[in-house]
Formats: C-alpha cells, sequence, structure tokens
C-alpha cells in the first residue's frame, strides 16, 4: 500500500505548521544548560523544558479546535489590484450579516465625531464635537443611551467594559455609565485632549491641552501620575497594547512614549520633521506607525527604535488591526496598508473615500470583525476590510456575546488582577529577571591584583635627581616607601571601613549581652 | 664417637686434597669447599706432583680398591655417581616415586622410633645405607668399615639384625658428616670462598640433597623456582602495603555504597517526590527487627538454643524465681571465675603502673633542653654572685689539680695502656670515644704549654706594629689614598675626553648623547673629587678651616648642571606629550623640529614654550572633550571641528618654527616669542570664551560655520531636498536637547578651578597652573563620562533618546539575586520565560506544570492531632474522665516512636518547655497530652526544632537538659522483643520525669550523685512510697513552681512507669 504523495505533503505541511504553531508557544529557545555544572539542576531544567514543549504542543494542537475560523482576504486576480475593489463591490460578493457593516450615519450638525471600541467590539461610543455622546450596540446597532453634554467634547474613551465611560470635555474629563448619568468629573486632567484606557492597569491617560500627561487609577481614584511634557499641545497620544506604554507625538516632530512612575520620558525619538499628526501601535508592540506633517507615513521597528519603513503621504489618523493592517485616514480618503509579505514591508491594501468635504477624525477598527469604522465631520461610517479582524475570540479575553454575568464575573476578576502601575515599562518580559542595582564588590583576589598593579605603578617611577643634599639614597628610598604607601592607601582605608562596619554590626548584635550594668536599665526591653 | 669424628676429619683433609684435580674431572659444577688462590698456591708448591698420584698416595694408605675408581671425584662428584647408580639401576630407590608420599611419615617414625627397620630401607636418606645393602661391603670409607664392623659385631652380640643399629649410625652420620663437611671457621673456609668466587649459591646448599630421597619437594619447588625464575620481589614496605589494602578496601567500601547512588540520584532528580503512606519501609522497631532474627552462626545458635529453651521460656513467663534456679552457680565455677578476675586485675594493675612510669619518662630533647637550661643558669650564677663564682673557680682548680695528679691524659693508666695494647680497633665506640677525648686533652693541654712560651713574644711584636702604624698616622695615609684616588679620577676623565672623528659615533646626535654622557661623567668625577677634597681638608684641619670658595664655585657648577639638564628632560617630556595630543602630521614635524631647537639652551624660549604649551594643554582638553561628545552624536560635523583645533595648533606651531628656525640668537628668538605667545593666548582666550557660554551649541554653530568655509562638500540631492522640506533645525534642537539629557544623567564633570586664595599675592598659582591632581580628577572624570556615554543604549541611534533613569518602584519586580541553584543568569531568566498558569496553558498541560515538589502524606499525623485538638475544643469534664480518653491518648501517643527519643525539656515557672529536633508530631502529642490530662493549667510551649538541630533552646534562667534517653524505652523492648502500645506511655513517664527532675533517666556513673538517686524511675518510686515526691522535682528550680500541679505530673508518670503493661493508668488521680 503506498499512501498518495499529496498526502504525505499534506502530512508534512501539517507537521510543519504544528512545528510553527509550538514555536510560538514555547516563547522562546531554552538556555543551553548543557554547561550547568549542578546536575540536579540541569535535570531539573531538563524535566521542565519537556513540560513546557508538552504544553506547547497541547496548546498547538488545541489551536486548531479552538480557532475555527479563517480570517478574510481579498484576492486580485491577473492585473487586478486589490486596491481597486470598491466597497460596492464587496458588497456584492459578502453574506448578510456582514453587508449590515456597511453603513454612514450621517449626523451634520453635531460631528465631527470620535470613536471607541470596548475590547470585545461589541459596543462602541461615539463622541460629536459638539456634545453628543452616545452608546451604540454594535451586534443589533442598537442605539444604547444618547446625551447631549451641551459642551465640545475631544474625545470619548470606554473603561474597563462598556459600562462605563470617559469623555474629555470643555474643561474636565467626566466619566459615565451607561446609562449616561454623569459618576465622576476628574478635574485634575484639566482640559484633556485625549485619552486612553490602560485597561489591565485601570488607569486613564489624558493629556491636554498644556501638554500635561496625566495618569488616574479608576479603582481608587488617585492620581498616579502627572507629568508635563514640555513639548507643546499635542492631540497625538496612543496606548501601546504590548507594555501600555503611553506614545505621545508632538509639534517638534518627535515622539516620546511615557509610563506613570517617571517624569522624564522613557524615550524621545525624533520622528519627523513637521509636526506628528498621528501615530499608532500594532497590538504585538514591536511595530509603531507615525504620520508627520511633512508628508512621511513611517514605521518604526520599537525594539531597535529604528525605521524600518517610510512612506510619502499624509495621514490625520492611523490605526492597526488586530492583524496588523494599517489604515491611515486624510481628508475624506481612507487608505489601508496590508503586510502581505510577512516582513513587514507594508504596501496599498485597500482604498476607500468618501464623500467630499467630509473630514475624517478618526478612523477605529473594530475588534474581532473586518470592519473600520471612521469617525468623520458628518457623522460615522463603518466599511469592510476583509482580514482585519481576528476571526477566533477568546471569551476568557474578550467575549462580544458576554452575558452580564459573565462581565461581572470578569470585572472582579480584572480587578483582581490588576497590574500596579510600575509594571508599565518598555519590555514587561524583564519583569521577574535578576536585576543587581548594587555594583558587584570586587573579588579579594581582584582586590589584591589592583593594588599590586598600583604598587608596582608607584615602584616604576623615576624620581627626580634633587640637589645636592638632598639627593641622598636614604631619602630616595623614604621616597619611594612613600609613594607605595600613598598608593596603598585608600585601598587599607576602604578594608579598614568595612571591618568597621563589620564590628559595628557585631556590636548591634551583641549589644544587649555586652551592656554594662549601669547602663542596662536603658536597654529595650523584650516582649515576654 | 670420638674416633669416627677424627676420621672424617681426615677424610676431610683428604678430600681437601683432592679437590683440585676433581674439578677437572667434574661434569656438573663446582662445588664443594675451595681454597683461597695463596693456599692453594702453597699446596701446589707443597704437592708438585699431578694430583691423580696424590690421591693414589693417600688411597693405598686406605688400601681400598673401589674407591680407587673414583679417585678424581670428591665428595659431592662421588655421591653424585652413587645417586646415578641408584636412580637407574636400582628401582627401588626410585626417590622421585617413594620420597614424595612418605617423607613427613618417614620422618615421624625415625624421630620416634629409630629402632624400627622398615623394610625398604627408604627412611634413610644416606646412600651410603643403600650402597652397603647393594654392595655389600664394598664401602670406601674406611670408619664405614669400621662402623659395619661394629654392627656386625653387635649383631652377633645381641642376634638382632644390623639395619637396627646402623639405622641409628646413619642417622648420625649424615647430622654430622655434612655440617662437618663445612665447619664455617677459618679452619675450612667454603670452597667458594677458598677459590676466590663469590657467595654461596642456593645449589651449593642443595647439592647434597640432590638424590637424597624424601625432598622431592623441595626439590619441586626448586625446579619450579627455576623454570620460570622471574625474581620474586621483595615484600612491599608496610606503609605502601597498608596504602595497596586500602585502596582496595575503598573500591569494594564504594561498590557497597554506590548501590545506592542510583536511587538518590533518581529522587534528586525528580521533578516530584511521591511519599505513599503505602510504601512499605521494612522494619520500623527494633521490635520487628529482632523478630526477624534467625541464628546463623555456631554461638548465635547456641545462644538461640539457650534462649528458646523451653524450660527457660516457662519459667521466664511463670516466675523470675525459676530462672534463678536454673541459672544455679557451682563453688568450682565461681572459684575459677575468681581466680580469673584476681589475674586480670593484676595483669591490668602492673600494665597501669606501667603506664605510669612510661608517662614519667621524658624525652631526649626534654633532657638536652634540661641539661642547657641548667647551664645557663649556672654559668649565669657564676656571673651573678661572688660566691657562687668562687665555688666554680674552686672547682676548677680543684679538677685540675686532680687531672695534674693523675695525669689522667697521658694515657699511662692500667685501663689505657691495656686497651692500647688491644689496639684501638677492636675496641667498641665508648672506649674509642673516650681514649679519643684523653687524647685530645692531652695535646691541648700540649699547645696551651707551647702557647704559653711564646705568648710573650708574639704580643710584644704586635703592640710594636701597631705603634708603628700609629706612629706613621693614619692621616697620612688617608690622605695619600686620597690623593691616589684623585689623580686616578682625573686621570679617567682625561682618557675620556677624546672624541672620535668619524664613524658613526661622529654623528651629531651621538656627539652629542657623548657629550652629555661625558658631562655628566665629569660632574660625577667633580664631586668625587670635591668630596675628597673636603675630606682631606678636614683631616689636615680639624678645626675645619675648608675651602669654602672651592665648595662653593663646585657645588653651584653642579647645581647649575643638574639643573639644566633636569628642566631640559622637563621640557622634551612636557613637549612630547603636547604635540603627540594633537592629531594632525604637520604637529608632529613641528614637534619634532621643536625638539630640536628646544635643545639649545636658550632660557626663555623655553619658558614661552612651556607656558604655552601648558595653556594649549588646557584648551586642547577642554575643546576636545567637547567635540568628542559632539562628534559621537553628530557625525557630520566631526571632521570640521577636528579641522579647526588643528588648525590652531599648526598656526602655532608654524609660528614657533619659524621662530626657532631664526633663534640661534638669543634676542631674536626673544622678539618672536613675543607675539607669538600673545596669539596663542588670544586663541585661548576666544575658545574659552565660546566654551563659557552655557549653550554649547552655539559655539557649536560657530565653529560649524567656520570650518564649512574651509571644507564645503557638496550635499548629495536627498539631502538638499530634505534640508529644504525640513521645517527649522528640529534635528540639530533634538541634539541639543540630547544633549542636555545626557549632561542631565551623566553630568559633566566640574571644571577646575583656581584656588581661591592661594598664592594671590605672589601670583604663585597663576604661574603654574592647576595642580596636576586636580586636572588628573577632572580628566578622570571626563573619561567616565564619556564611557557611560557610549555604554548607553543610544549611544549609536542617532534620533533617540532612552531614557537610563532607574525606577525604584520597579526594583520589588526584579529579583536582586539569583535563586540558589542556578548560576546563571541565563538560565534563570529562560526557564522563567514560559508561564504555567491555567491561562495560558492548556488542561492537560497544568497539572505536570504546577504539580508540587513533594506529594503525599507529610506530618500528616501532626495535622492529626490539631484537628483532633480543634474537634475537641470545648473542654469538659467528661471529656478528661471519659472512658475513650485513654483510647484516644494511645492512639496519640502511637505516634511517639522511641527513635524521636531525643527530646528536652525543662519546667520552669509553671512553663512547660518541650524541645523536640525531629519529630513535631511529639512535641504535638505531648502539647495533647498535657492539655488533656490534668496538667491544663501549666502554660505550654510547644517548639519544634528543624530536623537536623540540636535542641537548641536557651532561657535566660537555664541550659536545658537534653537527653538522648538511655533508660527511655519501657523494658518490654528488651524482654520480649514485641513493641506494644503501652511501651510508649512508659517512655513518656520517663519523659515527664526527666523534665520534671531535670535528670537523665540514668545517671550510674561519673555523677556525684548518690546511688540511690541514679535510677531516676526507681528513685521516684522509691520516693513515692516515701511520700515526699517533690524532692524528685529540680533543684535548681527552688520554690518556683506549683507544688500541686508537680505533684500531679510526678503522679502522671508513675501511673505510666507502671511495670506491667495494662496497669498503667493516665490519671492524674
Amino acid at each position: 500500500m503506498l499512501t498518495p504523495i499529496s498526502e504525505i505533503w499534506a502530512e508534512a505541511d501539517i507537521s510543519d505548521e504544528l512545528d510553527l504553531k509550538i514555536k510560538k508557544y514555547l516563547r522562546g529557545e531554552a538556555a543551553s544548560f548543557e554547561d550547568l555544572k549542578d546536575r540536579k539542576l540541569k535535570r531539573q531544567l531538563s524535566v521542565r523544558e519537556e513540560l513546557y514543549g508538552n504544553a506547547a504542543k497541547a496548546a498547538a494542537k488545541a489551536e486548531k479546535w479552538l480557532m475555527p475560523n479563517e480570517g478574510g482576504y481579498l484576492e486580485a486576480e491577473g492585473i487586478e489590484k486589490t486596491w481597486r475593489i470598491k466597497q460596492e463591490a464587496i458588497a456584492k460578493e459578502v453574506g448578510l450579516v456582514n453587508l449590515r457593516n456597511q453603513y454612514d450615519i450621517v449626523l451634520p450638525d453635531l460631528g465631527p465625531y470620535t470613536l471607541d471600541f470596548t475590547s470585545s467590539g461589541r459596543y462602541m461610543a461615539v463622541g460629536g464635537r459638539k456634545g453628543h455622546l452616545g452608546i451604540v450596540d454594535m451586534i443589533n446597532l442598537n442605539l444604547i443611551k444618547e446625551i447631549q453634554v451641551a459642551e465640545t467634547v475631544r474625545d470619548v474613551v470606554f473603561l474597563h467594559n462598556e459600562l462605563f465611560f470617559a469623555a474629555a470635555q470643555k474643561k474636565f474629563v467626566y466619566m459615565y455609565n451607561r446609562d449616561g448619568t454623569e459618576i465622576r468629573c476628574l478635574r485634575e486632567h484639566g482640559a484633556a485632549l485625549k485619552l486612553q484606557f490602560l485597561k489591565n492597569h485601570f488607569l486613564l491617560a489624558s493629556v491636554n491641552k498644556f501638554g500635561q500627561l496625566h495618569y488616574q487609577d479608576i479603582t481608587m481614584g488617585e492620581i498616579v501620575g502627572n507629568f508635563r511634557t514640555g513639548l507643546g499641545r499635542t492631540n497625538v497620544m496612543q496606548v501601546n497594547p504590548f507594555n501600555a506604554v503611553v506614545g505621545l507625538g508632538h509639534a517638534g516632530g518627535t515622539v516620546t512614549m511615557w509610563k506613570p512612575t517617571s517624569s522624564a520620558p522613557l524615550v524621545k525619538m525624533l520622528c519627523h520633521h513637521g509636526p506628528v499628526s498621528a501615530l499608532a501601535f500594532h497590538p504585538n508592540g514591536h511595530l509603531m506607525a507615525t504620520a508627520g506633517k511633512d508628508k512621511r507615513i513611517k514605521l518604526w521597528d520599537l525594539r531597535k527604535f529604528e525605521p524600518l519603513q517610510t512612506l510619502t503621504g499624509h495621514a490625520n489618523t492611523l490605526d492597526f488591526s488586530q492583524k496588523g493592517l494599517l489604515a491611515c485616514g486624510v481628508g475624506s480618503f481612507v487608505q489601508v496598508l496590508n503586510d502581505v509579505s510577512g516582513t513587514q514591508n507594508y504596501s496599498k491594501y485597500m482604498t476607500h473615500s468618501m464623500a467630499k468635504g467630509y473630514q475624517i477624525g478618526r478612523l477605529a477598527f473594530r475588534p474581532y470583525e473586518d470592519v473600520l469604522a471612521i469617525g468623520h465631520s458628518m457623522g460615522w461610517s463603518s466599511i469592510l476590510i476583509p482580514g482585519a479582524g481576528e476571526p477566533n475570540f477568546d471569551t476568557w479575553v474578550a467575549n462580544p456575546f458576554e452575558t452580564s454575568k459573565q462581565r461581572r464575573e470578569k470585572e472582579v476578576r480584572s480587578l483582581l488582577d490588576k497590574l500596579p502601575p510600575e509594571t508599565i515599562m518598555l519590555d514587561p518580559s524583564k519583569i521577574g529577571t535578576v536585576k543587581s542595582t548594587y555594583r558587584e564588590k570586587p573579588t579579594k583576589q581582584e582586590r589584591e591584583a589592583e593594588v599590586e598593579a598600583a604598587v608596582e605603578a608607584a615602584k616604576g617611577t623615576k624620581l627626580k635627581n634633587k640637589t645636592k643634599g638632598r639627593n641622598k639614597p636614604g631619602k630616595k628610598i623614604q621616597k619611594k616607601q612613600d609613594a607605595i604607601a600613598r598608593v596603598k592607601r585608600p585601598y587599607l582605608e576602604e578594608k579598614i571601613n568595612e571591618e568597621q562596619k563589620i564590628s559595628h554590626k557585631k556590636q548591634k548584635t551583641g549589644e544587649n549581652i555586652d551592656l554594662p550594668k549601669s547602663l542596662q536599665r536603658f536597654a529595650r526591653k523584650k516582649s515576654s | 664417637m670420638p674416633v669416627t669424628k677424627r676420621k672424617h676429619r681426615d677424610e676431610t683433609s683428604h678430600r681437601r686434597g683432592h679437590s683440585k684435580p676433581s674439578r677437572n674431572a667434574k661434569k656438573k659444577k663446582k662445588t664443594g669447599p675451595r681454597l683461597p688462590s695463596s693456599l692453594q698456591k702453597q699446596l701446589e708448591r707443597l704437592n708438585p706432583t699431578v694430583p691423580i698420584e696424590s690421591d693414589q698416595d693417600i688411597d693405598s694408605a686406605d688400601g681400598d680398591a673401589a674407591e680407587r675408581d673414583l679417585l678424581p671425584h670428591d665428595f659431592y662428584e662421588y655421591e653424585e655417581q652413587r645417586a646415578e647408580e641408584e636412580s637407574k639401576k636400582n628401582k627401588r630407590y626410585d626417590p622421585g616415586s617413594v620420597d614424595n608420599l612418605q617423607l613427613p611419615i618417614d620422618r615421624s617414625d625415625e624421630s620416634e622410633d629409630e629402632s624400627i627397620q622398615s623394610d625398604d630401607d627408604n627412611e634413610d636418606d644416606d646412600d651410603d645405607d643403600g650402597l652397603k645393602r647393594t654392595g655389600g661391603a664394598a664401602d670406601d670409607d674406611s670408619s664405614e668399615e669400621g662402623d659395619g664392623r661394629h654392627t656386625r659385631m653387635l649383631q652377633g652380640i645381641t642376634g638382632m639384625p644390623s639395619e637396627a643399629f646402623e639405622g641409628k649410625k646413619k642417622r648420625k652420620m649424615k647430622d654430622d658428616v655434612i655440617p662437618e663437611l663445612y665447619p664455617e671457621s677459618e679452619y675450612n673456609p667454603s670452597r667458594d670462598v677458598v677459590d676466590g668466587d663469590g657467595q654461596i649459591s642456593i645449589d651449593d646448599l642443595l647439592n647434597p640433597l640432590q638424590d637424597n630421597p624424601g625432598f622431592g619437594k623441595l626439590r619441586k619447588r626448586i625446579q619450579q623456582i627455576e623454570n620460570n625464575s622471574k625474581p620474586i620481589h621483595a615484600p612491599l614496605r608496610t606503609a605502601d602495603q597498608a596504602k595497596v589494602e586500602r585502596k582496595v578496601a575503598y573500591e569494594i567500601s564504594k561498590k557497597e555504597v554506590t548501590k545506592w547512588q542510583q536511587i538518590i540520584q533518581r529522587n534528586r532528580e525528580a521533578p516530584t517526590l511521591l511519599f505513599d503512606e503505602n510504601v512499605d519501609l521494612g522494619f520500623s522497631t527494633v521490635g520487628a527487627i529482632a523478630s526477624e532474627f534467625e541464628p546463623r552462626t555456631e554461638f548465635e545458635r547456641k545462644m538461640a538454643a539457650l534462649v528458646s529453651d523451653d524450660k527457660v521460656m516457662e519459667a521466664h513467663k511463670k516466675d523470675g524465681s525459676r530462672l534463678l534456679e536454673m541459672n544455679m552457680v557451682s563453688v568450682e565455677e565461681e572459684k575459677d571465675r575468681q581466680s580469673r578476675i584476681a589475674k586480670m586485675r593484676s595483669l591490668l594493675f602492673r600494665h597501669e603502673m606501667k603506664a605510669k612510669r612510661l608517662k614519667k619518662i621524658k624525652s631526649k630533647t626534654y633532657h638536652r633542653l634540661l641539661k642547657k637550661d641548667r647551664l645557663k643558669t649556672e654559668a649565669s650564677k657564676i656571673q651573678m654572685d661572688p660566691e657562687a663564682a668562687k665555688e666554680f673557680a674552686m672547682k676548677q682548680e680543684r679538677l685540675r689539680a686532680e687531672e695534674r695528679m693523675t695525669l689522667k691524659h697521658k694515657n699511662q693508666n692500667r685501663w689505657a695502656k691495656r686497651i692500647l695494647t688491644r689496639g684501638l680497633n677492636s675496641q667498641d665506640e665508648g672506649t674509642r670515644a673516650a681514649i679519643a677525648e684523653q687524647l685530645q686533652r692531652h695535646a691541648e693541654l700540649t699547645r696551651k704549654m707551647h702557647s704559653m712560651k711564646d705568648s710573650s713574644s708574639s704580643s710584644s711584636d704586635d703592640s710594636s706594629d701597631e705603634d708603628a702604624g700609629d706612629s706613621g698616622s693614619d692621616q697620612d695615609m688617608a690622605s695619600k689614598v686620597l690623593r691616589k684616588a684623585i689623580e686616578k679620577t682625573k686621570k679617567v676623565i682625561e682618557e675620556d675626553n677624546e672624541t672620535p672623528k668619524s664613524g658613526l659615533l661622529s654623528l651629531p646626535f651621538m656627539r652629542r648623547g657623548l657629550e652629555k654622557r661625558k658631562e655628566a661623567v665629569v660632574e660625577e668625577a667633580n664631586l668625587a673629587i670635591q668630596e675628597y677634597k673636603d675630606s682631606k681638608n678636614k683631616l689636615e684641619n680639624s678645626v675645619g678651616s675648608e675651602d669654602p670658595e672651592t665648595t662653593s664655585i663646585s657645588g653651584r657648577r653642579v647645581f647649575g648642571a643638574s639643573k639644566t639638564h633636569i628642566s631640559d628632560a622637563g621640557n622634551k617630556v612636557k613637549s612630547d606629550y603636547n604635540y603627540g595630543s594633537s592629531d594632525s602630521e604637520d604637529d608632529i614635524r613641528a614637534s619634532k623640529n621643536g625638539n630640536i631647537e628646544t635643545g639649545g639652551s636658550n632660557i626663555l624660549q623655553k619658558d614661552v614654550n612651556s607656558d604655552s604649551v601648558l595653556i594649549q594643554e588646557d584648551t586642547d582638553n577642554h575643546q576636545e572633550s567637547v567635540f568628542k561628545d559632539f562628534n559621537e552624536i553628530v557625525k557630520n560635523p566631526g571632521p570640521k571641528t577636528t579641522y579647526e583645533v588643528s588648525l590652531f595648533v599648526s598656526d602655532t606651531w608654524k609660528k614657533a618654527k619659524n621662530r626657532n628656525e631664526g633663534g640661534t640668537n638669543g634676542k631674536k628668538s626673544a622678539i618672536a616669542a613675543g607675539p607669538v605667545r600673545q596669539d596663542i593666548k588670544d586663541t585661548v582666550k576666544e575658545a574659552e570664551e565660546d566654551s563659557d557660554t552655557d549653550s554649547s551649541g552655539q559655539m557649536v554653530d560657530g565653529i560649524l560655520t567656520a570650518g564649512s568655509n574651509l571644507s564645503y562638500e557638496l550635499p548629495s540631492q536627498e539631502e538638499l531636498i530634505r534640508q529644504a522640506f525640513a521645517g527649522d533645525d528640529v534635528e540639530d534642537e533634538f541634539d541639543k536637547y540630547k544633549m542636555e539629557i545626557l549632561n542631565e544623567e551623566n553630568p559633566e564633570p566640574e571644571k577646575p578651578v583656581l584656588l581661591p586664595g592661594w598664592g594671590q599675592w605672589t601670583h604663585v598659582q597663576k604661574k603654574k597652573g592647576l595642580p596636576s591632581w586636580m586636572l588628573k580628577e577632572h580628566e578622570n572624570a571626563q573619561k567616565k563620562r564619556e564611557e557611560a556615554i557610549k555604554k548607553r543604549k543610544d549611544a549609536r541611534l542617532k534620533n533617540v533618546i532612552i531614557s537610563e533613569k532607574i525606577n525604584k518602584k520597579a526594583e520589588k519586580l526584579h529579583t536582586k539575586a539569583l535563586p540558589f541553584p542556578f548560576t546563571s543568569k541565563e538560565a534563570f531568566e529562560q526557564s522563567m520565560r514560559v508561564p504555567i498558569g491555567p491561562e495560558f496553558n492548556p488542561a492537560t498541560a497544568i497539572g505536570p506544570l504546577t504539580r508540587p515538589e513533594y506529594l503525599g502524606v507529610q506530618y500528616n499525623e501532626c495535622s492529626d492531632v490539631f484537628s483532633e485538638l480543634k474537634k475537641e475544643e470545648p473542654y469538659t469534664k467528661r471529656n478528661i474522665r471519659g472512658g475513650d480518653r485513654e483510647d484516644r491518648l494511645l492512639r496519640l501517643l502511637r505516634l511517639l516512636r522511641p527513635s524521636s527519643a531525643s527530646v528536652s525539656g525543662f519546667l520552669c515557672n509553671g512553663r512547660l518547655v518541650v524541645c523536640c529536633p525531629s519529630h513535631p508530631p511529639l512535641c504535638a502529642g505531648l502539647l495533647w497530652f498535657v492539655l488533656f490530662g490534668d496538667l491544663r493549667r501549666f502554660s505550654i510551649q510547644a517548639v519544634a526544632v528543624p530536623r537536623g538541630e540540636a535542641p537548641r533552646l536557651t532561657s535566660p534562667r537555664r541550659t536545658v537538659p537534653s537527653l538522648v534517653a538511655p533508660g527511655l524505652p519501657s523494658p518490654q523492648y528488651g524482654g520480649c522483643g514485641f513493641l506494644m502500645e503501652k511501651a510508649d506511655i512508659y517512655s513518656f513517664g520517663v519523659l515527664i520525669l526527666v523534665i520534671v527532675s531535670g535528670r537523665r533517666p540514668l545517671h550510674v556513673l561519673a555523677s556525684p550523685m548518690k546511688l540511690e538517686k541514679a535510677n531516676l524511675i526507681s528513685w521516684c518510686r522509691h520516693l513515692a512510697q516515701a511520700g515526699n515526691i517533690l524532692e524528685l522535682v529540680d533543684e535548681k528550680l527552688k520554690e518556683h513552681y506549683n507544688k500541686d500541679q508537680a505533684s500531679l505530673c510526678i503522679n502522671l508518670a508513675l501511673a505510666c512507669l507502671q511495670k506491667i503493661p495494662g496497669f498503667e493508668r493516665g490519671d492524674g488521680s
């Protein structure tokens, strides 16, 4: 019996695929413990590695069953180009459910609109510049609540779930619940221009008119960080979903990255020669897209802080989809870039132009859907971008069909798992690693070698010949000895200091025993 | 048998005579006695005849025809031949077949009864005997003939067979003859010795036995040795042998030990260890082990037979009295035993005495040191004490007198004479030494005598010599010497003055070098001369009217010369350094020129040079540091700036060069130096001003513009476009900002400033510049900063600033040190990379990933105890008195295994502290017991000490008696070998007693305690009977305890200590 070749190939493909997946779950290579001297440790580590391997394999195998859906895509035939395909053409091909995602909502009075999705993509918050706030259920397109706050609304953002959202209004930031009830007025933020919510840390970040960056813990209400960027007014702000570092784009062409525990930016980089107009982070955290007024869109590798790709073009707003598609919006024109080859070489994927005169204010991919929402001056629109969203959702992470009970439970859980603000750092994988703050003491041998070298150097110095009376050999020897002593002195002093410290410690510990009788009554009494 | 003996001797002498010719006819080996060659010669001289003739002579005397055949043979050959005869012709005497078997028996037979005659006469080793029977009367030896006659006679008289007598005789013969052949004295040296070649070989010794029956074994052995002629090594030294043995033993023990290794390794490497309750570990108690015991050796079997004797068992079971009956001892046995013991005692006593004596004996060194000490003290005494000195003198005198009287040293006493006549060599060492000593003494004394005679004349000679020397005035001598020295040095100088006119040495720089060296030499010489002169002067006029002029002149000269020299060197060094630091080649060339030119002795110019150099250095330092920083960040303006610097430098040096070229004239150069100096200063000032302004960027700009004038490259098209489209100088601003950040995070070291007030009036500081240490410090700080900047993450990234600030709050998220088994950071971090939580792993993988290190029961008993404690929290009377209490107690005490008997505790101020090193359940059990017994009112503190640590409970009041208890286990352990539950109660009783009394359960020896107190338990019982239990409580407590509770405690213990299991009552009553 011969198995058909195609089958063999298929098997090989499957194993390759599996290997790839396993690699993903293994999260890197094991350190080579061949050169470890401790055999016990070696054995334990190898056992551990084996367990990891098994776990990864199990996960990779489970993936097949847990991720049944495949992402959508556009395929061009012949001389066709994907970016020539219009929304109308797509509409003809897709099913009814998806057809519902193509719409324009025209609200000409209160625009331009800004948008935000919950992490599951079920709900959308909309905020019109002229005070129009609303929450929309995206599945049945129900308007859950809409309110008119009667003052400028600059940004709107969901908090940890759809029950609460924050809006940056004329003077302050306000928190509302789903019913439109104002819960809090966050005065410390001032007139915020842009809001971001760090969902793992429960921090609401805002940047205001004066270029001040605020972090507020929404569970306890305390301001965690309040920093002056010193780089002027900006409304370009985005959170890196990977490490929760907040990126700000400034008028000087610089992008700064912040964490709530330091007043200086973690990174400051000059990205553009003109002001930075938009900023977006790839979900994996390694890629950043910036757009500047110098008609450049740049993609940056955040591990090396080097530009990967520079494209020409303006963009007022940028957004990465879950699958890594980059949407750029300028004027009434939307362009979606795609990394076709997987080499982070972005090229034009789709385009969409709105009706003339529409000014796009905000682009937002809807999570877990191939939908791009466009907030513009005349309301908001929704278009289909095949292959934008993650096709499979993890109900433990984000469940679009969450029941209220699940939501409550998740709320509690996420509160329990809340991360402290100091865990925000450029490379969060460094948490738990070894980092010794103090300088390692030189070993005794090293110190001795140092002293010896110094002494040798002192011996090697040639003494000048002095005038007659002072040129005695005895004096010369004396001088040499003095020089050596001088060289040795700091080391000796160090040693003495150390010894003193030790003796001091000893004294401290042995205090109770040695106290003379007259002083014993002053000694601290032991609690019996 | 004196007759025979004599005869034998005659024979031997005859045979000695034969020895030589026999050698000629010898078939096998040289054997037998040998004469030294001198003796042989002598013999030859005496007997010049042919050996056969002599043989004949002798033989004729013997008058035996048979002998004649064997004449040329010597005793051995003769025997050998006989042996051949025997072995070949007479089968009866095959020695190999018979003797091997019978040798030992024969010997014994012979020794036991010689008279018994066996049929085949093989017990007689002597072949002569055989000969006699085979060959009848044909015997060679006259003595044997005589013997034969004698035996015949005896036969005739007694009527017994002749063999009876012969045997005896032959034995004697054999015994006698062979040793008689080689008497060891000088009368009969062995033949080898006589012949002059070497030693007795083993063959020599064994040949006589060659054919004797009965040595088969030996022969075989010899054969073996010969066949494999490998030499047998000498036995190893004991130390080496021990080493080898140890090695082997180690191997064996290693094997024994390593059989566990696999298990241990497996356990160590296992990710989780399973402690299952049901694992059978084999025997757990002494009793169990004892029950499995099976007698193997004879002794054990006997013991077992005795122990398991029915009668004994029965008696044991029934009553102890029967046992006593069975154990009856007879009077004799007892006596015997006593005498044995007495003997042992006396032996012991003797041994002890001996040991004592040995202990008293001090070592040789001790005695030597003692003697030395004694002598020392005596000597000091003599010196210090006049009385003692006197005594000593007297003693000496007396000794001397004695000596003179006896004239011992002359060796004229009888003893000495006798020794001398005997010859010193034959004496033993002691006497020899004594004689030698005497001789020495004699020699000494005679020498003394002579010297006494000579001394007067020699001393006078000496004195006269000295006088002459003195009178000759050492001053003159010294001056002479000095004069000579001066002359010599001068000569040397003059010789050196010749200079080579051609060749390599005539080259200018060589000449210069030579001159310099010469100068140095001259100086040295001058110095030396000066010194000589000084000393001379001193000698001449002791008042010290030195010639001030000469000294001062010479001094000055020296001073001046050395100064110039030094300054020269200094200058060179400085200038070299300076030029080296600048980059462009021109400078180096210039510096060379400068070097050569400054070799001249123009002081002014030098001054200028050094000044300028200093300043230049300063500026260079500063500018370079700034530029360097900048260069690393902004690469473009890099070369320009350096060029700028070089421009400065080259300008000045061009000027300097000019000046130097012009400057053979001192004045001219001085004039030229002025403006140059000013120039330099100006430039420096400018630079300093620039750098002083806060914004280093401005300075940079300025330089940039300056530089661009000089070297302008056409930028590429792209660059042009970029510049065109760029906003303002965003990049420059960013760079500036980066500089600021760098300065902030790695602050620039403070520029050293002049010390305020230091040398202000005298302008010393201005002249000298900053102290060198300050400059060095500054330099070091600068270097450090540069390194730090280089190490930054953003050092290579042009438009990026990555903050290096340490976040103290985030420190807690990192581990400060590597956790224990890890040694490399990488291994640790990689081992932590995979999350193991349920959120990140499939359910099947979580189990193994998060499995604990140990599984199964661990101190389950302990937890049981506490759960039980909790359950029975409501304390009621029913609980204490209840019937099931006993059971519970037993259940609990089952945990108190005898293995965990090392327990310490004390009772103090109503507090019972139990310290149990190994077994937490024991503590817990105690706790429980005391809680639920009536001891509840004690406050209780149970301390479980971790495994492996000794009980280490220190109290301020007293130390804790720690007991590893002999006497703690109950008698049932020893008795029947079965461990019962009640036994533990017994142990517990003992434990309580121990705790209360603070004594060991058995204090038999080494304690001042009374005998009755030695056994704690019996003592306690005794006290209980007397009714004063409280005496038992530790005296050290004095009155600080609750008497009721203590008595309760002891009662409880006594209840536990009932002899017969089943009678124990846990009740406090």
